[in-house]
């Protein structure tokens, strides 16, 4: 029971105060239930919340009403079971790549020997692909290979729940698609419940079990869910040339467009 | 190798030697020669047209303590204060040398001695020398303007002479009422006596010619007296040595003393009762003496070499003292804004305070602490230290030290708070979610995240210490830079004026290394643009 309702969010509502001290919601009451080990993407229009969405997850913004319950527990606060990858890797510049993943390690278990938590940390980063570059300062690191550390840094702490906000939102295209393979393959290994949001409906349908479609704000709340049902592990060549990959993406662009339209009909009434 | 050369340059801020290394290498030479031209060849020869005008405007400005100094007086004086400094040292040495090697260098010492005085002879008389000819030069100069005079003084006698007649007759002549007439000799009186003052007048013009030949500059009179001066005082120098090599040397002193003991011993050995008493009494102080004398070492007086030593020093604990204030005062200002709000006034209030008030104010706090310097524990166990010690740390090092302290705080204080303030939001995200505790949030985040502000702080901080450092000596009397200012301004002639010059020099110059050291270590800890390997 507890393994379909892992994360359970339920009537969330996040009001900012406008510029003349109204609050206006910005999510009004979003409800969604995601499984143990399910990968789940939050697509949208810009602006829409779904950031705010996720950093309500992560703890690191307050809610203002409604509740989040992540494994049995309705959190209070962030913490390292529910690891977050931003857009921008946010590394700590002047650690090198291990240390950075060693920071959390340490926290996490800092009842392990110093041999285990090397291990630990050395364990991630060579999942990601940087094993040789464990001791280089993000400095001198590409946006991509930055991006990996942050992954590892996320998947070192064995959280409960992965929270990634358009992981790879500023990665060129060729970036993008080797570490949309780099998660994958962890999640194979691993089945680590993801919430991740992104821009792109192709990421989305390659990569998710579902895809949560959110309305536009303010007020936006779930609009559509939709199960992509392709089994895993996952083949990118063989998926995108299915009539179903093509099904869902544009069941998504549709969503997306309705939307839009809906927002423009709104905004002429109003004036 | 050449990046390396390059990058570790670039790391200590010489990139003005930057193109001589591109070019050794033969790297696009056109543009390393115009580099050059312009980082190296240009500043150069703005120097040498600085010491030009200096050179040429100096002497025109007479002070009471002689002529503005040319910059080849300053570079004399320069080496007059070395000098000094080194033959402290030798005599120090010489002072504690015993044995063979004091033998070698009194001989040595008399050797150069002799040959000095010989050179004494040969300088003096080249002085008597310069000064006759000086002497011809002047008579010769002076004879046409003084025939002059003494025709120009003749003629004046007789015509004021003559002149004085007539008015003598003028005054016979006058009718019994008539007071034109009266009148017209009071107006031939007036013009008699003016024409009198314009006599006396072009006279003194020839006499203010003829004294402005006999103060005249001779170049080769100053140079030879300057050469007496170094040989006269290398004389006294080597006489010193002589002495402390000889009978003032602590090891001859103790042997004195010893050979003295052993009498007062002799006399002990057969004497008794009153006798006996006082030979007693005589060696227990004997032996007192000899121990005393054993331990210790030349009075070295305070060369400026010694001073600038003492003065770094000071404006290093005064700099580590503010460090250690201002920078956890720094954090918690910008972890808190409650912290910073109760500071503000503080750090408002007190930061235009100027050296001189907080100077007075250190010198009594601490010598409220300290009643007897001579006696007291903190400054006996300071004294003590190996190579601190030999600098004789006193309140008035204590005071100077921390109002550079409470001076230099601010910078380090302010950017410390703006550092750890304007931490980046990611960061303390990424220590939220890892849910870092305090002290690993500030020594893994906060600090790190701060460090390059922080040392951006450090290095105004040390720059104003430094400036304060030298007012804070000078009023303090604290031996140091600034009391080797206050002396030679007290001491009042031209050669200590010279030495004020070379003070300028130098300060600037240590302050500037001082800068030069802060980039580095800045450069060093920003965690942008940090070399990675060198
Ligand atoms: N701190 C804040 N104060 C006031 N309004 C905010 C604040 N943070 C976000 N908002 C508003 O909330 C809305 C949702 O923001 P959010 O960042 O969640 O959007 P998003 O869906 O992630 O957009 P994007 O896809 O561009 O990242 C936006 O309209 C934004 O203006
Ligand atoms: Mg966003």
């Amino acid at each position: 029971m507890l393994q379909d309702r892992y994360v359970e969010l339920f009537n969330v509502v996040k009001a900012y105060p406008n510029p003349f001290g109204e609050d206006i919601a910005v999510v009004d009451g979003f409800n969604l239930t995601i499984s143990q080990g399910e990968f789940i993407s939050v697509i949208g229009h810009s602006g829409c919340g779904k950031s705010t969405v996720l950093t309500m997850i992560a703890g690191l913004n307050p809610i203002t009403d409604g509740g989040i319950v992540v494994a049995g527990k309705e959190i209070s606060g962030p913490g390292p079971d529910r690891a977050v990858v931003f857009q921008a890797p946010c590394l700590l510049p002047w650690m090198t790549a291990f240390q950075n993943v060693m920071l959390g390690v340490k926290q996490v278990y800092p009842n392990a020997s110093k041999s285990d938590k090397m291990a630990m940390a050395e364990y991630s980063l060579s999942v990601v692909g940087l094993a040789d570059a464990m001791d280089k300062y993000p400095r001198e690191l590409s946006g991509g290979m930055q991006q990996r550390v942050g992954i590892a840094r996320a998947i070192a702490l064995k959280p409960k729940m992965l929270l990634l906000d358009e992981p790879f939102g500023r990665l060129d295209s060729l970036t993008r698609m080797e570490l949309q393979d780099v998660i994958l393959n962890i999640l194979n290994f691993d089945k680590i419940t993801t919430m991740m949001i992104t821009h792109d409906p192709d990421e989305a349908v390659y990569m998710s079990d579902r895809i949560c479609m959110m309305t536009n704000g303010p007020g936006a709340k779930v609009g559509e869910v939709m199960d992509i049902h392709f089994e895993r592990p996952r083949n990118r060549q063989e998926i995108m040339g299915t009539s179903e990959f093509f099904d869902y993406r544009g069941r998504l662009i549709q969503f997306l467009n309705d939307c839009e339209t809906e927002k423009e009909e709104r905004r002429k009434a109003a004036s | 190798m050449k990046y390396k050369i390059l990058k570790a340059l670039d790391v200590a801020g010489l990139q003005f030697l930057d193109p001589i290394v591109r070019l050794i290498y033969g790297e696009e030479p056109k543009v390393q020669l115009s580099k050059i031209g312009r980082f190296i060849v240009i500043p150069i020869l703005a120097f040498i047209a600085f010491l030009g005008i200096w050179g040429y405007v100096a002497p025109k400005h007479a002070t009471k303590s002689g002529e503005v100094p040319t910059p080849g007086v300053v570079a004399n004086a320069a080496d007059g204060i070395w000098t000094f400094h080194k033959r402290e040292n030798i005599k120090s040495r010489d002072y504690l040398l015993a044995g063979d090697r004091k033998e070698t260098s009194l001989t040595e010492a008399q050797d150069r001695l002799a040959s000095i005085t010989k050179a004494e002879k040969a300088a003096s008389s080249k002085v008597a020398e310069a000064q006759s000819a000086l002497s011809a030069e002047i008579a010769s100069l002076q004879a046409p303007h003084k025939k002059e005079l003494a025709e120009l003084k003749a003629f004046n006698k007789t015509a004021s002479n003559s002149r004085k007649d007539s008015l003598s007759e003028l005054a016979e002549s006058v009718s019994e009422n008539s007071s034109s007439e009266r009148e017209a000799y009071l107006d031939a009186l007036r013009d008699h006596n003016s024409l009198s003052a314009l006599e006396k007048e072009n006279e003194k013009k020839i006499s203010a010619k003829i004294d402005e030949i006999a103060g005249m500059k001779y170049q080769p009179l100053i140079d030879a007296r300057f050469a007496l001066k170094l040989v006269a005082e290398e004389k006294q120098f080597l006489q010193k040595r002589v002495e402390y090599l000889s009978k003032n040397n602590r090891s001859e002193k103790v042997a004195e003393y010893e050979a003295k003991l052993g009498e007062y011993e002799a006399t002990l050995a057969s004497s008794s009762g009153k006798e006996l008493e006082k030979t007693g009494a005589r060696i227990l102080r004997q032996e007192e003496r000899i121990e005393r004398v054993s331990d210790s070492s030349y009075a070295q007086p305070w060369t400026f070499p010694r001073q600038i030593k003492r003065s770094l020093m000071c404006v290093f604990f005064g700099f580590i003292l503010a460090s250690m204030i201002a920078i956890p005062i720094g954090i918690l200002c910008g972890l808190s804004s409650v912290f910073m709000a109760a500071m503000t006034p503080f750090i408002a209030l007190f930061k235009p305070v100027s050296p001189i008030v907080w100077l007075p104010i250190a010198l009594i706090v601490v010598g409220g602490f300290i009643p007897d310097p001579d006696k007291h524990w903190f400054i006996d166990s300071i004294n003590s230290l190996p190579i601190i010690g030999s600098y004789d740390l006193n309140p008035a090092f204590i005071a100077s030290a921390i109002t550079v302290a409470l001076c230099s705080l601010w910078p380090t204080l302010v950017n410390t708070a703006l550092g750890v303030a304007s931490i980046d939001k990611d960061h303390i995200n990424v220590a939220r979610v890892l849910r870092l505790g305090f002290w690993s949030r500030l020594f893994k985040i906060v600090i790190p995240s701060a460090l390059p502000l922080i040392f951006a702080g450090l290095r105004i901080s040390l720059g104003v210490g430094w400036m304060v450092l030298i007012a804070a000596e000078l009023l303090s009397s604290s031996e140091g830079i600034g009391k080797f200012v206050w002396d030679m301004f007290n001491n009042g002639s031209s050669d200590s004026f010279a030495q004020m010059f070379v003070v300028v020099f130098v300060v600037g110059l240590i302050g500037m290394i001082l800068d030069r050291t802060m980039i580095v270590f800045q450069r060093l800890v920003s965690f942008d643009e940090a070399p990675t390997s060198i």
